[in-house]
């Protein structure tokens, strides 16, 4: 395998070599152009390739360790789970369980899964397939790397015939038909010794499309499973194209080299409009961004942690922060408008659960009121403008922002600039993700970017502003957000999950986010658009999760790729709960429009270089002119 | 990146002294041991990076995920992070000896799993464009010393320290703009592309114009002002003159007496900027996602991704040690002057 | 009248030579030409809090469009927050410009002090310090500094140590390889006979003598330092100040912008051409300095 790899290297060193010159001098032209015609020849040919772009690279394509964006995208399109979230609107429905109920206690729950599932490879899928998997979990902890948190509360495990399993559990546990869990498939998975091992190709699965190539740092191929017991998909093949570079991807979308490609900004989503053959879908996301405002961290056992500025326990402070951040301003600058305004914590997609602040509770901004806020609160001006706090020192607060994050880029200095205004210095400090959440996490930080995606179930971004979720004295162990450590708050928390009446459990949940906001400890920044495009020309659509500003990719399931319709194969399906399908409902998309010209810009960018080159060029000439006159000897 | 070191002829000779007194295989022996030293200093200077950069790595695994603090503890076990230092250290140099460079925190696999993969796409896009750089900067340096103060002289020169003077990745990005939708501008291959090798190695070679053409221009600079100033040193020598007073034509001068004179400087000037070559495919690949060790390395920095990051340190300053070792041994093989001393 | 003391004789012939030498200067067109562009840069760059309004940096007061092309109020067009790139371009040379200098004398500083005691002293110390020097040479610099700059804090004061902290040994080669020579000429030795120690033979005889080597070496520097701290920034790792941009953090805010997609060249040129520019302006000057003082390599 290895002498066949530097076989292969040599040889294109040399292809290369021959080649390179070539297209690189000027005078060949002709060399380039051919390749784009053998492109159109290969696609006309059967069988069908989705290939859809990503930037974000594939961690692992190991079930029970990936846990990145891409690669959970990946795998859940691989291998099917108890339940899903449906099309419409993101609710549980069954998926290799038909039904499922539970005792009384809600201690245990009942599984029956649905006869004749088959893996790719034609083998049954069985309850003991899942009995396998969870108990797997349960005993293996390499194999609770990604999904761990799902199986914590498991008391044990049994499948006692083919279609039915029985999960017990220690607490009763809301989750439950949300497992988050990937099934695999018993004959295969335990004759692995090491569970953590990467996976051999083709892998055998039980999604819409199985894993059968993957070539790290560059793409991921997946092919149409026949056995999919939802039927095999329109689409032959599915290819994971990674870009590290968003533009390279959006260019790459403009060539035809791929078909889709999401997590566009809107700069690259602005400039796709003028492409006749790209649809651009603009779809509400499930994420929400925020200021963090340290509010005085500390361990779940409340010993104060980290080195926040003491100032900030001052809730009037925070106050004042919080409306001298406008967020208006923040939704046309930094999204260009593809957003949505600040309001509740839970994002708006999520309409039932989702609030807005209505009179008092609402932070008008204003520099104006956020000053006499301060200075009826007694932080006196200092010298240079800036405040000082109530021992006399000047109020600098650092920003922890993370490095390369579009929001947080752009918007690390407008925060700065209006505090500034307000008499508070800001200093922004770019650092790595990773930094970001340590330093969070250790409550080392005065403000911080931070931001989350909801779950269609509230319950786990509520659960980080508990104390409990506070982390331990090694500031490891929790997940904590603001470090807000309210008893009336952890009330609500704990009421909420024992609330199975829907209605009543919104209602707690919307005091929540009131609590929330009043306390002012994360200024909520607004919601970003998810920003999509396809090329009409190869695709005619897919369906959209929620069917109404849904998006296609990174959905809570596995629709927008398994819906894949090619261009001129018909209307793009929608999926019904009971796991039909109806035709027609034409995915909601924004269309094409506005026609500018771009390319102007990057002919005229192309003579400026030019002419600099030139110029300089000409410089050396003056100089060598007087040289030769000299030279002689 | 032409980042560092200066264009100036002076700064770019930097010829190995020619040994004084021993034999070849004292000489050749004492720059093995060199080599050696440097390669532990390396590995030292890998292990301390790894720990000096501050962070929870184990909290980052798990950031976006709940986590109880017993999975936690069980992942640092794992990892071997509740170890004191030098215990830690041992480790690391035991499993060194045996190749094992750790493993990836954030891709689970072995850190050298994960260099070998990259490997082979640094090796072709340098090794290209250090080939095509060479070649074009011997023509041009040869061409402008004989021609010097001619118009080419003039032009090529200015238009080498240009290039020179432009940071990589602008150059980069100015190509990406001007020949949008002309080539692939990102990755190694087209994931549809037959898997034949003739069709695959074509794709690559498509896929690898635009970064070999930004590699090549800001590289092949130096090569052409060394070997300018370095023939233009050997046209004033003696011999040349003696050989042109037996007759010789002038083209004949150059190419069976000054042209193989003023090589050996410039190629062990290849061996010795091998490194800054590297740097300048750590922005290269960067611009063109080119999947090799440098967007490897910057990957590995953005995400903290230590035993990644030291496996990259290691391995490329470690590759450039042993070419540079390579570069004295051959040098003294193949100068007739020191091997004749 | 009394005679010239030998100080005073020392530097009128040090006048004199200066004299020469910028005579000879003077006589390189291009050198000229690089000196009248760092000038002309360097006076820009100062004058900037002067000739143009700080507060057009500040994105809240800005009041242009998204990355709109250039017009008549901005010559060179806006950023994606709406300021001019022209005031951006021009504010920026003010910390190009600071770390390329400062960043050089670091570099040269402990070059210098490096390569003098290599060559000074005896064999062992010279040993040591030139493996070091050659670890250093050899190891993809840029990764080092990556590296360096990752640990600490950002900032220039980082890009400055990380830029000066690996682009040192060429000048610590340079100036043992110019220290050697100097100490093997006879008045060294004189010197040294009559009782002078190594701190009066290093900085009475060996710096002096070396100093307009490292002059330079200096100027060659700066150029590849700017270099160096666009990439750096580009990568990531500059000062994140939005008051205080750099042409690197500009490019960067091009790229991470899609200015290249969105075909903005007023975004795109500016910054790169500058650094094009400036540096070309230092290797002019560095190579008409360099035939200057090496004979060898005068061209004129």
């Amino acid at each position: 395998m290895r002498s066949r790899r530097v076989a292969l290297g040599i040889a294109l060193l040399v292809s290369a070599l021959v080649t390179g010159p070539l297209v690189a001098s000027p005078g060949a032209v002709a060399a380039p152009e051919a390749a784009p015609n053998a492109k159109i020849e290969r696609a006309n040919q059967a069988p069908t390739i989705l290939k859809v772009g990503v930037t974000q690279e594939v961690d692992s394509l190991n079930p029970f360790i990936s846990i990145t964006r891409t690669g959970t995208d990946i795998l859940r399109t691989a291998f099917d789970f108890l339940t899903v979230y449906n099309q419409e609107e993101q609710k549980p429905i069954g998926s290799l369980a038909e039904s499922w109920e539970t005792s009384e206690d809600k201690l245990t729950w009942t599984f029956t899964i649905r006869p004749d599932l088959r893996w790719s490879d034609g083998e049954p899928l069985t309850a003991k397939d899942v009995a396998w998997t969870f108990n797997k979990m349960l005993t293996d902890e390499v194999a609770r790397t990604a999904n761990g948190s799902y199986v914590a509360q498991f008391e044990s495990v049994d499948a006692p015939d083919e279609t039915t399993l029985v999960v017990k559990t220690k607490v009763p546990q809301a989750t439950m038909t949300s497992l988050d869990i990937p099934i695999v498939p018993e004959h295969i998975w335990s004759k692995m010794s090491d569970i953590s091992a990467a996976p051999e190709y083709p892998m055998v699965g039980s999604g819409p499309y199985i894993i059968t190539e993957f070539k790290e740092a560059q793409f991921t191929k997946m092919v149409a499973n026949n056995n999919f017991w939802r039927g095999k998909p329109k689409v032959d093949e599915l290819h994971f194209i990674y870009y590290r570079n968003a533009d390279a991807a959006v260019t790459a979308l403009q060539n035809g080299e791929i078909d889709l490609v999401n997590k566009l900004t809107p700069q690259q989503f602005d400039s796709l409009k003028s492409d006749p053959n790209i649809v651009l879908n603009q779809a509400q996301n499930r994420r929400f961004d925020e200021i963090l405002i340290n509010p005085g961290a500390a361990t779940a056992d409340g010993t104060p942690i980290g080195d926040g500025n003491p100032a900030l326990k001052d809730i009037k402070l925070r106050e004042a922060i919080a409306t001298a951040i406008d967020t208006k301003t923040l939704v046309e600058r930094v999204w260009s408008g593809y957003g949505e305004e600040a309001a509740g914590y839970i994002p708006p997609m999520f309409k039932d659960f989702a609030w807005s602040p209505s009179g008092d509770q609402k932070r008008e901004f204003s520099l104006e009121k956020a000053n006499a806020m301060l200075d009826e609160a007694g932080y006196r001006k200092g010298p240079d403008n800036v405040r000082l706090d109530k021992e006399g020192k000047p109020l600098n607060l650092r920003l922890l922002a993370h490095a390369e994050r579009t929001i947080d880029e752009v918007a690390g200095p407008f925060i700065k600039g209006w505090l500034a205004d307000v008499g508070i210095n800001v200093t922004v400090q770019p650092v790595s993700d990773t930094q970001v959440n340590e330093a969070t996490t250790r409550g080392e930080f005065d403000l911080a970017f931070s931001g989350w995606s909801a779950n269609p179930d509230p319950d786990y971004v509520l659960s980080l502003q508990t104390c409990a979720n506070r982390p331990n004295a090694q500031g490891t162990g929790g997940t904590p957000d603001s470090f807000l450590c309210d008893e009336e708050y952890d009330a609500l928390y704990t009421q909420q999950l024992q609330e199975f009446d829907r209605a009543k459990r919104i209602e707690i949940v919307k005091q929540m986010q009131e609590m929330l906001n009043e306390k002012a400890t994360l200024v909520i920044l607004g919601y970003e658009n998810a920003l999509e495009a396809y090329r009409k020309d190869s695709f005619e659509g897919f369906p959209l999760q929620p069917r109404e500003n849904g998006v296609i990719m990174n959905q809570q399931g596995y629709w927008g790729y398994y819906g894949a319709t090619p261009a001129g194969e018909g209307p793009v399906p929608q999926f019904n709960d009971d796991g039909t399908i109806t035709d027609g409902g034409d995915a909601q998309t924004s269309d094409a429009a506005a026609e500018e010209d771009s390319n102007t810009g990057l002919v005229l960018a192309i003579v400026g270089g030019v002419i600099v080159v030139l110029l300089v060029g000409g410089l050396f000439v003056a100089r060598g002119r007087r040289k030769t006159a000299e030279d002689r000897e | 990146m032409s980042d560092i070191i200066t264009p100036t002829e002076d700064a770019l000779v930097e010829v190995p002294p020619p040994a004084r007194g021993g034999g070849t295989l004292r000489y050749v022996l004492t720059k093995i041991g060199g080599g050696l030293v440097s390669l532990a200093l390396v590995i030292v200077l890998g292990f301390l990076l790894f720990r000096v950069l501050p962070g929870d790595v184990v909290q980052s695994m798990f950031r976006g995920r709940p986590a109880t603090p017993e999975l936690m503890a069980e992942a640092e076990a794992r990892l071997g992070l509740n170890k004191p230092l030098y215990e830690q250290f041992l480790d690391y140099l035991w499993r060194l000896l045996h190749g094992d460079l750790g493993e990836s925190y954030v891709f689970n696999v072995p850190v050298t799993d994960k260099i070998l993969e990259r490997l082979w796409p640094t090796v072709l896009l340098v090794g290209v464009a250090t080939l095509i750089a060479v070649g074009l900067g011997l023509w041009l340096g040869t061409r402008s010393a004989w021609r010097r103060g001619s118009r080419f002289d003039r032009i090529s020169t200015g238009v080498a320290l240009t290039l020179w003077s432009t940071p990589t990745f602008w150059l980069g990005m100015l190509l990406l703009a001007a020949t949008s939708g002309l080539f692939p501008t990102a990755g190694l291959v087209y994931s549809d592309t037959p898997p034949d090798f003739l069709s695959q190695a074509l794709d690559v070679a498509h896929h690898m114009v635009l970064p070999t053409v930004t590699l090549v221009a800001v590289i092949y600079a130096q090569y052409q002002l060394v070997m300018r100033s370095s023939l233009l040193e050997e046209m004033d020598a003696d011999y040349l003159t003696t050989a042109r007073a037996k007759g010789l034509r002038d083209d004949q001068v150059r190419r069976r007496h000054a042209v193989p004179n003023a090589l050996l400087p410039t190629v062990t000037l290849v061996f010795l900027h091998l490194g800054m070559v590297i740097a300048g495919a750590v922005t290269t690949e960067t611009v063109f996602s080119w999947p090799g060790l440098g967007l490897l390395t910057y990957d590995a920095l953005r995400v903290r991704d230590l035993p990644l990051l030291q496996g990259t340190i290691v391995v490329l300053a470690g590759a450039v040690i042993i070419m540079n070792v390579l570069a004295d041994v051959l040098y003294r093989v193949l100068d007739p002057r020191v091997r004749a001393s | 009248m009394t005679a010239p003391s030998p100080r005073a004789l020392a530097w009128r012939r040090r006048g004199a030579a200066f004299a020469a030498g910028w005579r000879q200067f003077a006589s390189q067109r291009s050198g000229l030409v690089g000196l009248g562009l760092l000038v002309v840069i360097v006076l820009l760059a100062i004058l900037a809090p002067v000739i143009t309004d700080q507060g057009g940096l500040d994105v809240t007061e800005a009041t242009g469009g998204t990355m709109a092309p250039p017009d008549g109020e901005y010559p060179l067009g806006t950023d994606r927050s709406g300021r001019s790139v022209l005031l951006l371009t021009l504010w920026s040379s003010r910390v190009s410009l600071l770390v390329g200098f400062v960043a050089t004398l670091l570099s040269i500083a402990i070059g210098t002090v490096i390569g003098i005691l290599a060559a000074h002293y005896g064999r062992w110390v010279s040993a040591g310090l030139m493996r070091v020097t050659d670890f250093f040479l050899v190891i993809p610099s840029l990764v080092l500094a990556i590296a360096l700059s990752t640990v600490m804090e950002r900032g220039i004061g980082t890009i400055i140590l990380a830029i000066g902290l690996t682009s040192w040994p060429s000048a610590a080669r340079l100036v043992r390889a110019q220290t050697l020579t100097i100490e093997a000429r006879p008045y060294i030795e004189r010197s040294k006979a009559l009782g002078g120690g190594h701190l009066h033979v290093i900085t009475k005889h060996v710096l002096p003598a070396v100093l307009p080597l490292v002059f330079v070496n200096t100027t060659l520097a700066v150029g590849s330092a700017i270099v160096a701290e666009s990439t750096l920034s580009f990568l990531g790792l500059g000062d994140p100040d939005p008051m205080r941009p750099s042409w690197g953090t500009m490019l960067r805010s091009a790229w991470l912008d899609s200015a290249v997609l969105a075909g903005a060249w007023w975004y795109l040129l500016p910054p790169g051409i500058a650094i094009a520019i400036v540096v070309l302006a230092f290797t002019m000057c560095g190579r008409a300095l360099e035939a200057v003082l090496n004979p060898r390599l005068r061209e004129g």
